[in-house]
């Protein structure tokens, strides 16, 4: 990508995440221009409230928002990251904390790709484990998919529990 | 010369010969006639001695006689023909019955040989009919018993299936509400790490 000086923060996980950062920043690039403009060239000593999200955003990126360049480029940079960011879905039998998100962001982030958003989907028939799609193949890494493949080993026990009551 | 003469002599000879001829046939003619005038006069006479003899009683007579020996011919012919009649008419019966017995004795062997190659017919017929069915009979059983051998392999392999899905569906429902996400995290990161390169090819292919 064309920012790799730019980090996403791990609690930015989904595109869903991405474009409330990017409308929240547009919104503060909004407000600041705007103060600007009433105040007649005076300087604007504070930005109001902002998200976690955000505020980890700039900071791990090292961006002065009272600066119109940096909001700019931070805004281009999650446009670019909406339009060409790697989207993976992972779906688990319970809806995962954002604790656990993160660990699975950060996994996703430094060994695949350092843009990856991640959609995450609720599966309950999986009973554990989780599926994995991208835009190309489903992966399934589910107990489910697990007992599917070792069907043949219940069978042959099923028959072998028979085969014991029947010679007994 | 000589033939001239011998012209005349033939000449002579045959107008010879030709009146003596006319005068045999002259003569002849009239010979004739005599003879058949004294015939009719010989017959005139014999019917008149007829007619003298047979007069009408003496015609009575013969006519009687004629008559009575005529019914005494009748008669015995009468009799014979009856006799043979009679004689005829048994001969004829046991001739008849004679026939009657040889046709009817022939009639009865063939119709007794009919039924006996039809019975015979019938009961070939009647053994093949049965080897027959014994053979469907037995082609049958075995067809039924490999289809009974095959369907109940087959519900013992749709008994496994359902068994071994109504256990997988059993255990994941038992324990899926039991297992915490959070524990599980580990697994999911070691079956991420495993899949990495396969996962990293995928993204890197669709981006």
């Amino acid at each position: 990508m064309e920012h790799k000086n730019y980090e996403l923060p791990l609690q930015v996980v989904s595109k869903g995440d991405v474009m409330k950062l990017k409308r929240e920043l547009s919104a503060l690039d909004e407000y600041v221009r705007e103060a600007e403009m009433r105040g007649s060239g005076a300087q604007l000593k504070s930005l109001p409230k902002t998200s976690s999200s955000l505020n980890e955003f700039s900071s791990i990126n090292h961006l002065n928002m009272l600066k119109g360049e940096n909001r700019e480029s931070g805004i281009a940079f999650l446009d670019t990251l909406i339009e060409h960011a790697p989207v993976v879905r992972i779906s688990f039998a319970s809806e995962p904390s954002n604790t656990f998100m993160r660990k699975i962001d950060k996994w996703f982030r430094d060994n695949v790709d350092p843009y990856v958003l991640i959609t995450v989907g609720l599966e309950p028939s999986i009973a554990a484990g989780f599926t994995l799609q991208t835009d190309n193949k489903y992966h399934d890494f589910s107990l489910r998919e697990h007992f599917i493949n070792r069907k043949a080993l219940l069978i042959n026990s099923i028959k072998g529990v028979k085969e014991q009551n029947t010679s007994s | 010369m000589t033939i001239w003469w011998l012209i005349v002599i033939l000449v002579t000879l045959g107008t010879i010969g030709i009146a003596v001829v006319w005068l045999i046939a002259k003569f002849s003619h009239l010979a004739q006639n005599d003879s058949k005038r004294g015939v009719n006069q010989l017959l005139d006479s014999a019917n008149t001695d007829v007619e003298h003899i047979f007069n009408d009683e003496f015609r009575e007579e013969l006519r009687n006689r004629g008559r009575l020996h005529f019914e005494k011919i009748i008669g015995e012919n009468a009799m014979f023909l009856q006799q043979d009649l009679r004689l005829t008419t048994s001969q004829l019966n046991e001739y008849m019955k004679q026939e009657l017995s040889s046709t009817l004795r022939q009639e009865f062997s063939k119709y007794e040989e009919s039924i006996t190659d039809a019975k015979q017919l019938a009961i070939d017929s009647i053994e093949k009919t049965k080897q027959t069915i014994e053979e469907q009979r037995s082609l049958l059983g075995e067809q039924l018993s490999s289809e009974v051998a095959a369907e109940k392999q087959r519900l013992i392999e749709r008994f496994e299936q359902n068994m071994a899905d109504i256990i997988n569906h059993y255990v994941l429902d038992a324990i899926g509400k039991q297992i915490d996400l959070n524990d599980q995290l580990e697994y999911i990161l070691s079956e991420l790490e495993a899949n990495k390169h396969a996962i990293a090819e995928d993204i890197s292919h669709g981006a």
